[in-house]
């Protein structure tokens, strides 16, 4: 199931072309005007595309009725859209409905989607939509798109409007739901973080082009360019720390003594070592197992060198040699 | 006087129009002044103190209910007939839309003017007087042109009640044939097209240039039976 | 061809209806005669009442599909929103005794006429707040839907229309009031009802009529007006809550 994105679109989008393989998210993101929502929007027609193609599983959207196309999109957006007259059950149901499905297997469908999404599967069935915060309100937008099982999902910055700590565990609890539910998702978004923490590829675009597709660290560590570079933040170093967790260093001896004054996880990032490093004045620090005994240790030329360009590396243990002491 | 042709009609007889007309007219805007007077105060002071705002609806509600000629009917049945229970009859029915108009327009003016003003020092009267009634002073307007025309047009019935004006011509044919009655109505309606057409410019003259764009409707749609204000009631 | 109508009361005083046996208080003329009221409520004011009650739902169901119609074509062609709303609103202006005698020259004295003055008056209203209703829609309900895959008609018949209606019941509830009120003076013009007592007893002068009649005109709008906000309440349960719109 792949989607490829062979697209012109007046100067608005231009001559971009890529693949999303299946089960993949996918991130679009760039600065405003670049592109990123009108490219998502021709997905599903929601924008006509002047020249090119888009295909999904070697189908060509254009092919396809308008219709039968878009309820086989999942749609989700900023403004979530929830129907203000309707149940929260017959908002979810709304693709179900025109497909045909039976009023039980809807009410089913929409009370496993409600778990899935981290709301009351039985309470909040007949609840209308004002009875929910913006958060609840885009949990609902994302089971509704769901409901009836689209190939793929499109996410045009759903969680833009939603307050920082909120969007945080919306975020964590859609990665979640992806790992359960794997679904093809194309997220368009504008923050860098959002971008690198969601995206299992990203695809930077400017001007209506594309200018770098990579994973999260490869764009951090080789940036295509200097507007990609100063994209993803001049602290690129420091960030591709946070995708990166104990668990993918090797590990030293444990040791005692100043080093044993605090501790880390396996799954701690090594962005949280390397701040406790620095908060404790450290450059080693023991890694313990979950009943607390220590398994190794974590240096910190340890952690530069897994993060520092390829060339650097033989240069790096006589410097971290020097500053270990 | 007979004649088949209501224009001829109309030209043969222009001192009876005249002076059917100015008794409309009298009785028309005595009735509206009453109705501002006493409306006005009230409104705003309810508006003022954010107070009333369900006696406000309540009252607009009721006031757009009452059937014209039932109240008219009913004065006649308490009061007798005459220009004086007309004209009771006519405040009765313009006093509602005056003062829901009134109370919105004051209630709804800019928190955050009144806010400053209030934080300049001036006390709750200066801040009536000088901030929130000028700010108010075009949906006020608006709620006066709407009484108004409305009086206008109802007054016609005031035939029925012994206070005289163009509905005298209208319903009396015996005495004006039917080139009358047709002329008689067509005046009625001239009439009130007219006085919502001047009170239309005036309204535009004093209304504050930015906000002459977005219109009255603005600050009114919060409530939502945004749309009578604007409409007359029943005639 | 108009009814014609003395309204001046007769020299000698009014003149009462002797329904045989009056009271002592109907003789007098006194403000309101209980017991004349409920010994004809039946055969006066009931049927007038029916009748008031029919010719008002007639008008504001033929309003109500004219002016419907005539919306969702002025959603759908933005150009018509204009036209139409300034022929109603002309409509509306003229004063109801006018307008009624004028028609009454070219369709007579009857009903008929009647009705055609009062959906007039009907379509100011049900348009301006039906069309207001329907774009009030917040567009990110509209994207949503067409982008889920539902059909411009299907977008219009559930998500659209549905949302619109608590705009067009509040006008449904003005029209009917506004109508009740005009179909009293329509009586002049033969069509019956309440108002038609109203002006028998104008002629007549019999208070208690005069008051009868005016109370219950009164009163029907009232409850009119109030069963049209219960049955709004009842038909849109989500306006309750306060929806979140971006």
């Amino acid at each position: 199931m792949v989607k490829r994105y062979p697209g012109r679109d007046r100067p608005a989008v231009e001559g971009l072309s890529f693949a999303v393989a299946p089960g993949e998210i996918c991130v679009l993101i760039g600065p405003s005007g670049c592109g990123k929502t009108t490219a998502l929007k021709m997905v599903n027609r929601l924008i006509s595309i002047s020249d090119g193609d888009i295909t999904i599983d070697g189908q060509n959207v254009r092919s396809l009725g308008l219709t039968q196309l878009r309820r086989g999109i999942g749609y989700v957006f900023q403004q979530i859209g929830l129907f203000p007259h309707m149940s929260v059950e017959h908002n979810i149901g709304s693709v179900p409905r025109l497909l045909g499905w039976s009023k039980t297997r809807i009410r089913e469908r929409a009370s496993e989607l409600l778990e899935l999404v981290g709301l009351d599967p039985v309470g909040d069935l007949k609840r209308y939509p004002g009875e929910f915060s913006g958060g609840q309100q885009q949990r609902i937008g994302v089971a509704r798109a769901m409901a009836a099982d689209p190939q793929i999902m499109l996410m045009d910055e759903p969680f833009g409007a939603i307050d920082p700590i909120a969007r945080d565990r919306l975020q964590n609890d859609f990665l979640r739901l992806h790992r359960q539910v794997r679904k093809t998702v194309i997220f368009v978004t504008h923050d860098i973080d959002e971008a690198l923490k969601m995206g299992d590829k990203i695809a930077i675009m400017r001007d209506g082009q594309l200018v770098q597709l990579a994973t999260a660290d490869e764009l951090l560590a080789a940036p295509a360019d200097e507007f990609v570079a100063r994209f993803v933040g001049e602290d690129r170093g420091l960030k591709r720390l946070r995708v990166r967790s104990v668990r993918d260093l090797e590990l030293d001896p444990a040791v005692s003594g100043d080093a044993a004054v605090t501790s880390l996880m396996t799954d701690t990032s090594l962005h949280t070592a390397l701040s406790s490093m620095l908060a404790e004045g450290l450059t080693q620090i023991n890694v313990v197992d979950e009943d607390g005994r220590p398994i190794g240790s974590v240096r910190f030329d340890a952690i530069a060198r897994l993060v520092a360009p390829p060339e650097t590396a033989a240069a790096a243990p006589a410097a971290a040699e020097s500053s270990s002491r | 006087m007979r004649s088949s042709d209501p224009l001829t009609f109309f030209f043969n007889n222009l001192s009876l129009f005249e002076s059917k007309v100015i008794a409309h007219l009298e009785l028309s805007f005595a009735a509206v002044g009453v109705a501002i007077l006493i409306a006005i105060p009230l409104g705003a002071w309810l508006g003022h103190i954010h107070r009333g705002s369900f006696l406000a609806i309540s009252v607009s509600n009721i006031g757009r209910a009452l059937p014209s000629l039932a109240v008219i009917a009913i004065g006649i049945g308490i009061l007798g007939i005459g220009f004086l229970n007309t004209m009771v009859a006519l405040v009765i029915l313009a006093g509602p839309v005056i003062l829901t108009n009134i109370y919105v327009a004051v209630a709804e003016v800019d928190p955050d003017a009144v806010q400053a003003a209030r934080a300049m020092g001036m006390t709750p009267l200066v801040v009536l007087w000088r901030v929130e009634l000028p700010l108010a002073m075009p949906l006020i307007f608006a709620g006066v042109r709407t009484a108004t025309v409305y009086v206008v047009a109802t007054a016609t019935l005031a035939t029925f009640a012994g206070g005289g004006g163009l509905g005298d011509i209208i319903v009396n044919e015996p005495t004006y044939g039917t080139a009358g009655v047709i002329a008689g109505s067509l005046m009625i309606t001239v009439l009130a097209f007219a006085v919502d057409g001047l009170l239309a410019i005036v309204q535009n003259r004093i209304t504050p240039y930015p906000l002459r764009k977005q219109g009255r409707q603005a600050k009114v749609e919060p409530l939502a039976n945004a749309a009578a204000w604007q409409a007359p009631g029943n005639r | 061809m108009t009814v014609a109508l003395h309204l001046a009361p007769a020299a000698g005083g009014p003149v009462i209806p002797n329904f045989g046996g009056a009271s002592n208080c109907v003789v007098q003329n006194h403000q309101f005669c209980m017991s004349w009221f409920t010994h004809n409520f039946n055969s006066v004011f009931k049927p007038a009442l029916i009748q008031h009650i029919e010719l008002t739902a007639i008008a504001v169901g033929c309003g109500m599909a004219i002016a419907f119609a005539a919306a969702i074509f002025a959603y759908k062609q933005s150009w018509f929103g204009t036209p139409f709303s300034l022929l109603s609103a002309f409509l509306y202006t003229i004063p109801s005794l006018a307008l009624f005698e004028l028609l009454v020259q070219v369709t007579g004295i009857n009903r008929f006429t009647a009705e055609i003055g009062l959906v007039s008056y009907t379509l100011l209203i049900l348009f301006r707040n039906t069309l207001t209703g329907l774009q009030g829609v917040p567009p990110a309900v509209i994207e949503a839907s067409r982008a889920m895959g539902y059909t411009p008609r299907q977008t219009l018949f559930r998500v659209e229309i549905p949302l619109a209606t608590p705009a067009i019941m509040a006008g449904v509830r003005i029209a009917t009031v506004t109508t009740i009120s005009l179909a009293t003076v329509a009586a002049y013009i033969g069509a019956g009802g309440l108002g038609k007592l109203i002006f028998d007893a104008i002629q007549s002068g019999f208070k208690t009529e005069f008051v009868a009649a005016g109370a219950m005109a009164i009163a029907l709008a009232i409850i009119a007006d109030i069963l049209l906000v219960l049955i709004q309440r009842a038909i849109t349960p989500w306006s309750r809550h306060r929806v979140q719109t971006f």
